[in-house]
């Protein structure tokens, strides 16, 4: 059955590059949903966080011949540190109620702002090493297992390490439920006593602590200049608005169908059209994300499933 | 137990409290009582933090709360039941009693729980149910239950039996006194059922237009000629 889906080494591959795309897609969104549901801040600089990390893991091996993989730890304390730095940036406007599309455009300024240092620093990087880091992959250090690429094997196994450390957060901690009721009422949680900015900021530490893991993963599968997060940045709002913005396990289910969806589609239609429609993979996402902002505003999580059902039998 | 002095407060610069004196007894029940719009449950969500105090006091154990955070005021002991939303709809009914415990020690916590199900039996088949899908009568008793985790002193409930039954109105009022006798809250309320909620407290207050229009004892209210107008009113209503 699977050899009959995969006719060829080609699909193969783009399966495979599909998972591990959608993978770290995932991690991306989840932060997104993360910051948006506690804060209400729908966070522009995702994407550059990752390349913060990127660029980290760039660091450690050119510097220190740190294989990225062995980085990863690191790259999640980097991108937790990022997290803060912005959540106190932003937080004097948080505070005053600014309104969604304020907080919007100062997550823009805060990923140019990120954009420019990233791309001075690849400068810096340049010169300490004596050849251009502007650009990178690291595809050509990946190992390979049964014919698949090490990316798919580490990827696969560090989403579900961090799922499953969320979940047990969220679910079996004391700070993660009062964050789960920070997330649906704010007020109330203060009535419980709750210090529901430090959940807020917890929040942010998180998110930019997975995008700096994810951003260790980029490079394996595709090439990192400064300004890649401003590219990424639309399939990881792509995913968790499919997903649906208020529930975590939105940027999960949304993760995986905007990551297969844009390797898989923009594949066949290459291959039935011709190559140049390679560049256009980000069309599909933004197509996806568009019809369900149409047909189910609140994403897959917020359509009321019961109710759906039972119209659907009744009819 | 709490004492309002020349209390000014609102919504931002939208003021509706004005020059509130009152004082809340130590283990009793005060009621509030008023028309729409007159302040009632703006004095309870002033007095918990959730408000803009434009000047006055609130003194708590002889200190003025009138500047402490709400999430600080929880961790005082004073517990305050929003009308609606007053439970985490996503989380099931046990994580909603042991969020009520945060600030406790793990023990503490479970024993509160104990207690809170001695006083809400109703509440033990139905913990691992998402509070979103409670009945009102159900979700009722869950955030007053979760007011018992919480070992709170003082209880502040806007309205509890809104949009409830007679019947159930009656079984939340029961439960109401029992909390005040059995555990000595001082507990503050604000009911549209002003007679019924009159008649099973200690004192009594009558909002108008953001100012105390009679303060005394509950039985004093009842009787009192302003009530009788207010009542007149709904009835006119």
């Amino acid at each position: 059955m699977v050899k009959l889906l995969l006719k060829d080494l080609g699909e193969k591959m783009i399966l495979e590059g599909a998972i591990i795309y959608s993978n770290l897609l995932v991690l991306l969104a989840l932060g997104l949903t993360l910051t948006y549901i506690t804060t209400n801040v729908p966070n522009f600089a995702q994407g550059s966080y990752a390349i913060v990390g990127s660029y980290v893991a760039l660091t450690l091996l050119k510097l220190f011949g740190i294989c990225p993989y062995l980085s990863l730890p690191v790259l999640f304390v980097v991108g937790a540190i990022v997290g803060l730095i912005t959540y106190l940036a932003l937080k004097p406007l948080i505070k005053r109620n600014a309104s969604v599309e304020i907080l919007m455009i100062a997550t823009l300024a805060i990923d140019l702002i990120l954009l420019g240092v990233i791309g001075a620093y690849s400068e810096i990087l340049s010169q300490i090493v004596g050849s251009t880091q502007a650009k990178f992959v690291f595809a050509n250090l990946d190992f390979s297992l049964f014919g698949f690429k090490g990316i798919l094997f580490v990827s696969t196994f560090v989403v579900i390490l961090l799922l499953i450390g969320l979940y047990l957060l969220l679910y079996k901690t004391k700070f993660g439920i009062a964050l789960r009721a920070s997330m649906e009422n704010p007020s109330l949680a203060q009535t419980m006593g709750i210090d529901v900015e430090k959940t807020r900021l917890f929040s942010w530490i998180l998110s930019g602590a997975l995008a700096g893991v994810a951003g260790g993963l980029l490079p394996f599968m595709q090439e990192i200049v400064p300004a890649t997060g401003d590219l990424i940045i639309i399939s990881i709002f792509a995913a968790s608005i499919v997903g649906g913005l208020r529930h975590i396990s939105g940027a999960l289910i949304g993760g995986y169908i905007i990551g297969i969806s844009e390797s898989l589609i923009t594949y066949y239609l290459a291959s039935a059209f011709g190559t140049g429609f390679l560049v256009y993979g980000k069309v599909i996402s933004l197509i996806i994300m568009i019809a369900t902002l149409l047909i189910a505003p609140y994403g897959i999580t917020g359509v009321d499933w019961k109710k759906l059902k039972r119209l659907l039998s009744t009819s | 137990m709490i004492k309002v002095k020349n209390l000014n407060a609102g919504y931002g610069k939208l003021q509706i409290l004005f020059d509130v004196n009152a004082k809340i007894e130590k283990g009793k029940i005060t009621t509030v009582v008023g028309p729409n719009g007159s302040g009632k449950s703006t004095f309870l969500k002033t007095l918990f933090g959730l408000t803009k105090i434009y000047s006055g006091e609130i003194i708590f154990k002889d200190k003025d709360i009138a500047k402490v955070p709400p999430h600080q005021k929880a961790r005082m002991k004073i517990a305050y039941l929003p009308q609606t939303n007053n439970v985490f709809a996503n989380l099931t009914v046990e994580e909603n009693l042991k969020i009520a415990g945060y600030v406790l020690d793990k023990d503490k916590v479970k024993e509160r729980i104990e207690i809170a199900l001695s006083v809400f039996p109703e509440l033990k088949d139905i913990l691992k149910r998402k509070a979103g899908t409670l009945s009102g009568g159900q979700r009722q008793f869950l955030a007053m239950g979760m007011a018992l985790v919480r070992d709170a002193e003082v209880l502040m409930l806007d309205e509890p039996t809104a949009q409830l039954s007679p019947k159930l109105a009656e079984v939340i009022f029961e439960k109401i006194i029992e909390m005040r006798d059995n555990f000595g809250l001082t507990i503050l309320l604000v009911e549209q059922n002003a007679k019924r909620a009159l008649e099973i407290s200690d004192n009594g207050y009558m909002f108008v237009s953001g100012r105390v229009a009679f303060e005394g004892t509950a039985e004093e209210l009842l009787n009192h000629e302003k009530f009788k107008e207010y009542s007149l009113g709904i009835t006119a209503v």
